[in-house]
């Protein structure tokens, strides 16, 4: 069992990370075309602090580069620049194999798809221990005993370690990743639209299994969404994504009772929500723009209701949980 | 009382597998009147997606339309020879898929799409159906129609297609359109424009609407009526206030209850335990009653037709007209130990 969490201990900790990707066309359609290199940038300066034993929440709409953030954050894409410290550890610093051995278990990422990520060709038993064997945790028996524990424990039984993962449902299948996070006994799980793919009755299990067992063993999450419903429920923090950067980092619940970035504004405006039948809403102006080729200054003036000449030169940055002029200057009506 | 744009009665599809035959639909019955938008909800298996390709005709082998009536302006379609169906299809009904991508095709310039389906349709000449296609990508939305007409849909956001295919949609005015998860592929922000946009449509042509979607919210906000659907049958059926606000039947009330909302502090979501059975498994009497916490005798034998509920459970908001419940709890001949 992990030690019991202390709420205010920060354990992931995100300076300034940066992500470039290059998108341009061939060399020789560059040449031919006369074109410059094009790069996107994914992610823009992130910062922000996960603390021990919470669910820190990143929402926004496809394009705004969570997903990215969730790869650095367990070491499956490079960072551009920027860095990822896990309890105090950096992972792009650290040389010694040893270390980032000892790190990386600490470490596990749940995905958006339980069809693609499972191995079909593999039985439960052996997706499970995979990250046992692959840190040499346990041997012989005990590796099996120890799957039939996380089967239980996520809800499923012992014996269907035998069973490929073809033989189970979206929500099953998503039982089994959990699994394989907890074998190593993880303490930080990414999780990256965990429940998207998934009918909302299975989804409600999954949600509540993620938060037993978080009770249980004390998981610090990093969950993506895009479902700000799903989010509210779940997260003890939320960072608001926008092309890239983050807009308002907020409490959970405060987020949705004073949002204090206008894209906060228009997104909770635009959540079609069960308790609202009938209501008119403000219509949305817009759509996310191409990230190849972001607006100048504040990425958001362009929908911006409150936009003026200042947001369109300077970007704006993150003060007091919130990055926005209008905030700054007090203009938020 | 005017009379029902469609009226599906009792409507039975099957595929014919190796296995056996396997019933999607199970004798779902309802009408749906000019410009209402009755959505239809359920999980993946429900048979949502199913009923709607019925009702247009596309029903392919192995499946087929084992039984039932599909009626449209008192008219029956679900019998009819494809050429005769042809000619309703498109012009009277019409279909928004969910993904835009695949339903327009890449290799034609949007404005040739939507001029080829005006002159199917209608006896318009290829200039004044131009000048339609202009008039109904305005309608829905897309700023410079006369330039964005010549472009590809690849050239076109994900918002934008998906408006262009509801254009596509409008070309010979339907009475009645499927729309088959229309915002399922979509951001919220753009999601909440489409939905405005088909509620408006509604509003403004008296065009009804079947809206298929997994997503309770989109339904709270567009449809007028709902049905929800479980393996194949509808299990309740009503207005959508009375089914989101005291949905009756046990799976609604847990289908209600899973969804987290921006509004309700629930520490724990309710959860239904188990998951939709598989068509080649539906359990005896009520499909619902392996996952049901109020199962009694009854449900193991008999299978329940959404009925007007007759009595209440304990505390429950007095009954609505035109709610319907498939669910013995509200058809008990003699109320049983209310405990």
């Amino acid at each position: 069992m992990m030690a019991q969490a202390k709420p205010s201990e920060t354990f992931v900790e995100v300076r300034d990370l940066k992500r470039v990707f290059d998108v341009s066309r061939p060399w020789l359609n560059r040449v031919i075309e006369r074109q410059p290199k094009a790069f996107l940038k994914a992610v823009d300066g992130l910062s922000f602090d996960i603390r021990r034993g919470e669910t820190f929440a990143l929402v926004g709409e496809s394009g705004s580069g969570k997903s990215t953030v969730a790869r650095m954050a367990v070491g499956l894409l490079p960072v551009t620049s920027g860095s990822v410290l896990i309890d105090g550890v950096s992972m792009t610093a650290v040389k010694d194999s040893q270390t980032r051995q000892q790190l990386r278990k600490r470490i596990q990422m749940i995905f958006q798809d339980p069809y693609a990520s499972l191995n079909p060709r593999w039985r439960v038993e052996r997706i499970i221990a995979e990250p046992i064997h692959a840190f040499g945790l346990l041997k012989g028996e005990q590796v099996a005993a120890r799957v039939g524990e996380l089967l239980t424990l996520v809800g499923l039984h012992p014996d269907d370690g035998r069973k490929y993962p073809h033989e189970f449902s979206g929500g099953q299948r998503q039982r089994i990743a959990i699994a394989r996070a907890l074998a190593s006994s993880a303490e930080f799980i990414v999780c990256d639209e965990p429940t998207s793919a998934l009918d909302v009755s299975v989804q409600a299990q999954i949600l509540n299994l993620m938060r037993d067992l978080q009770k249980e063993f004390g998981l610090t999450y990093l969950f993506i969404s895009h479902n700000l419903a799903v989010v509210r429920h779940m997260a003890d923090r939320i960072g608001v994504m926008y092309l890239g950067r983050l807009v308002e980092i907020s409490e959970g619940k405060k987020l949705f009772s004073a949002p204090r970035h206008p894209y906060t504004r228009m997104l909770l405006d635009a959540v079609p929500d069960l308790g609202m039948t009938g209501r008119q809403r403000q219509m949305v102006a817009g759509e996310i723009p191409n990230p190849i080729n972001p607006p100048s200054g504040c990425t958001f003036h362009p929908r911006c209701p409150l936009a003026n000449e200042r947001c369109k030169r300077e970007a704006p940055a993150m003060i007091d949980g919130v990055a926005c002029h209008a905030a700054e200057e007090g203009r938020m009506p | 009382m005017t009379e029902p744009v469609i009226s599906v009665r009792d409507l039975r599809v099957e595929f014919v597998t190796r296995k056996g035959i396997l019933r999607a639909i199970n004798g779902v019955s309802f009408d749906i009147m000019p410009g209402e938008v009755l959505g239809v909800v359920g999980e993946s298996g429900a048979g949502k997606s199913v009923t709607g390709s019925a009702i247009i005709g596309l029903i392919e082998p192995p499946g087929r339309i084992a039984g039932g009536e599909i009626r449209l302006h008192g008219q029956r379609i679900d019998n009819l020879d494809p050429e005769s169906l042809r000619r309703i299809r498109g012009r009277k009904i019409a279909m928004i898929f969910q993904d835009p991508l695949t339903s327009l095709n890449p290799l034609y310039r949007v404005g040739e799409q939507l001029v080829e389906t005006i002159l199917t349709h209608t006896d318009l000449s290829p200039s004044a159906a131009r000048a339609r296609a202009i008039d109904l990508l305005n309608e829905v939305g897309i700023p410079a129609p006369e330039r964005r007409i010549d472009g590809y849909p690849h050239e076109f956001s994900g918002g934008m297609r998906q408006r262009v295919v509801i254009a596509l949609a409008l070309c010979a005015e339907p009475d009645f359109i499927v729309a088959d998860e229309p915002t399922t592929a979509l951001d919220v922000s753009v999601q909440a424009q489409i939905i405005a946009l088909i509620r408006k449509l509604c509003r403004e042509r008296g065009t009804a609407v079947m809206l298929v979607t997994h997503d309770m919210g989109v339904i709270a906000e567009t449809a007028d009526r709902v049905a929800v659907m479980y393996a194949g049958r509808v299990a309740e059926i009503g207005p959508v206030r009375d089914v989101v606000k005291h949905p009756l039947h046990p799976y609604a009330k847990g289908l209600m209850g899973a969804i987290p909302t921006l509004e309700a502090e629930a520490e724990r979501l309710v959860q239904i335990p188990g998951s939709m059975p598989r068509l080649s498994n539906i359990p005896q009497g009520c499909a619902f009653n392996p996952r049901c916490d109020r199962v009694f005798d009854r449900c193991h034998v008999e299978r329940p037709d959404p009925d007007i509920p007759r009595f209440g459970l304990e505390g429950e908001a007095p009954l609505m007209p035109g709610h319907r419940v498939a669910c013995h709890l509200y058809t008990r001949k003699t109320v049983e130990t209310a405990s």
